[in-house]
């Protein structure tokens, strides 16, 4: 239920990996002038602090709670600075019930389509059984059909199963991930055959084999396919919307969307936004380029 | 379950039980995503098409209706609307999505002070939901919001969200600041590739910066611009999120998108064959682009 990637286009085919700006030394025909950095960090600002205001005045206006908005006053961050808003939005909303739901979505889905997808893409790129050929092209073909043609079937079978409302309804519909057996195929076909040879040799069984050799090498796919997961899950807003009906089941999306028709006040809102944004915001901070490649690298956006 | 692995015929016995031994776990190995796949991907995709010809709601009855559910939707002044919605979004969001990355890519590709500074906040909206951050949007474009101060002078302040004719141009431009960064990541990738050596030749033989850009690295970047296309466009087809958390379809229906129209019409009115035959139409315009990405492919082979 990923956006749809087309299988034939290039970057899926391997996990990129973004260049860290690095100087070459040997060169120096193509290194801007000083005067050219200049007009460089004037334009990259100028955007930058474009691209950076909604997240600048959310945290502001947050902190300005009973007042009426004025421009540019309101924007000024110390005068009338208050957290009355936060206490408003942790103490009178279930925020924190939805930040735990959120987490359980998140990371119980991130742990099973990592498992689930390396288990796969392990038969599929080294072992040779009947059906192979068709069991990975329809996998595929699945990539092309749009999610939403798949959500009203869904949801009648997930209501006729009694998977509305709970954890597992949530769940398990998002592991059926085309894209993350792809990419786990693609890096296992590239790891030498020999490795589990010799484990085969000295008597280690299969699924032995599967946990002690080839899941240790695959550990940069799984922290790149891992971190994609993760971030498609915590942002994910229509599913949920559909499946966690009460509030007690909300994930975060779907909970802060909630706010937002019960007409709280502004800053309340603002408050909830940045209390749901701050713990992947604060991931990125420490694990950017894990982050970046996560989402470029796995060649999809959610 | 039949195990028989051939393709080069096992020679000793030994070999036949430890390939069948191995196909049989190599089965097991795939059976759960694979049963994971039937009940939640092929199922409910055949379904979704299938259901597109019966007429079922939340009685619980359901009826073959044949193409019933189609003629009701090409008589639909409300999903020409819909369509149009969405296509007006593509047609602007995709295009300055591309636009806006390339530029930006272009700005940060080499190592200089600040650059992976630049990178890291181009990225930020990219893994921000829109769903989390949209009151801040609903504020910007509001009629005492930033926004519509700045546009003022030009003649178009007031809430852009109550617009009928501004509240596309909102949307594009919330759609557009949470993707740009992301073809921007691909971008630098692909312009990494560029041999060094090629522009170095030509700026030894004395061409500006855009006839660089134009004959050195716009050639080089082809495919990947292309692609971004296929996958920006795939993705605006289903824009959602953002105005179900800023208009709700709305002013007057003026931006009620596809994906909008199938939530509304499963889960407002429960109409879920209708839904369904939405979700077809759907289906066909992703299936155009693939189609046409295919033949772009082929041509260029």
């Amino acid at each position: 239920m990923t956006t749809m990637t087309p299988p034939q286009a290039q970057p899926l085919s391997e996990p990129q990996t973004i260049p860290t700006p690095t100087r070459n030394r040997s060169f120096r025909a193509l290194e801007p002038s000083r005067a050219g950095i200049v007009i460089r960090w004037i334009w990259l600002s100028l955007a930058g602090v474009l691209a950076f205001f909604p997240f600048y005045a959310m945290v502001v206006l947050s902190l300005k709670p009973g007042q009426v908005v004025e421009l540019p006053g309101s924007l000024i961050p110390w005068q009338d600075v208050s957290f009355a808003s936060y206490e408003q939005v942790l103490s009178g909303q279930n925020i924190l019930g939805w930040l735990g739901n959120t987490l359980i979505y998140s990371l119980v889905s991130v742990v099973a389509v990592l498992f689930l997808s390396a288990l796969a893409g392990y038969a599929f790129a080294k072992k040779r059984f009947a059906g192979k050929e068709v069991m990975f092209w329809s996998f595929l073909a699945m990539v092309m059909v749009p999610f939403h043609v798949t959500l009203i079937p869904m949801f009648i079978l997930m209501a006729g199963i009694g998977g509305v409302d709970t954890y597992w309804g949530l769940i398990l519909p998002t592991l059926a991930n085309a894209q993350a057996v792809f990419l786990m195929r693609q890096f296992i076909q590239g790891l030498p055959d020999d490795l589990f040879e010799a484990a085969r040799i000295d008597g280690a069984g299969e699924f032995r084999i599967f946990l002690r050799i080839v899941l240790p090498l695959c550990k940069p796919i799984l922290a790149t396919l891992g971190i994609f997961v993760f971030l498609w899950h915590w942002n994910d807003f229509l599913w949920p919307l559909i499946i966690a009906k009460s509030n007690a089941m909300f994930t975060l999306t779907v909970g802060i969307s909630s706010l937002q028709q019960q007409n709280v006040p502004l800053s309340t809102m603002l408050a909830g936004s940045v209390v749901a944004l701050a713990p992947i915001f604060f991931a990125y901070l420490i694990a950017q380029r894990y982050v970046q490649e996560g989402v470029t690298g796995t060649g999809i956006k959610g | 379950m039949t195990t028989t692995t051939s393709t080069a015929p096992p020679k000793s016995r030994v070999a036949r039980v430890l390939a069948r031994r191995e196909a049989r776990v190599a089965f097991l190995f795939v059976l759960p995503a694979f049963l994971l796949f039937i009940a939640f991907r092929f199922g409910p995709t055949i379904a979704g098409v299938g259901l597109s010809f019966f007429a079922y709601d939340i009685s619980g009855e359901i009826t073959f209706k044949g193409l019933a559910n189609f003629q009701r939707m090409v008589a639909d002044p409300l999903f020409w609307r819909a369509l149009g919605t969405t296509v007006l979004y593509t047609v602007f969001a995709v295009p300055i999505s591309l636009v806006l990355s390339t530029l930006l890519a272009l700005g940060v590709r080499r190592a200089f002070r600040g650059a992976r500074f630049f990178r890291s906040i181009f990225f930020l909206p990219v893994i921000t939901s829109l769903v989390l951050a949209g009151s801040i949007f609903v504020w910007i474009f509001s009629g005492n919001g930033p926004w519509s101060k700045l546009m003022a002078p030009l003649g178009l302040g007031g809430s852009w969200l109550g617009s009928t004719v501004l509240v596309i141009p909102a949307i594009v431009i919330v759609g557009v600041w949470s993707r740009f960064g992301y073809g921007m990541m691909i971008m630098i990738a692909a312009m990494q590739d560029i041999p060094r050596e090629l522009e170095e030749a030509a700026l030894m033989d004395g061409a500006n910066s855009w006839q660089r850009f134009r004959s050195i690295i716009l050639p080089h970047l082809k495919p990947t611009v292309f692609f971004l296309a296929v996958i920006e466009t795939t993705a605006a087809f289903q824009v959602f999120d953002v105005i179900y958390v800023m208009t709700q379809g709305g002013p007057a229906n003026a931006s009620y998108s596809l994906v909008y129209m199938l939530y509304d019409q499963g889960f407002k009115y429960f109409d879920y064959g209708y839904a369904a035959a939405i979700g077809v139409a759907l289906f066909v315009m992703t299936l155009a682009v693939a189609l046409i990405q295919r033949l772009v492919i082929g041509k260029q082979k």
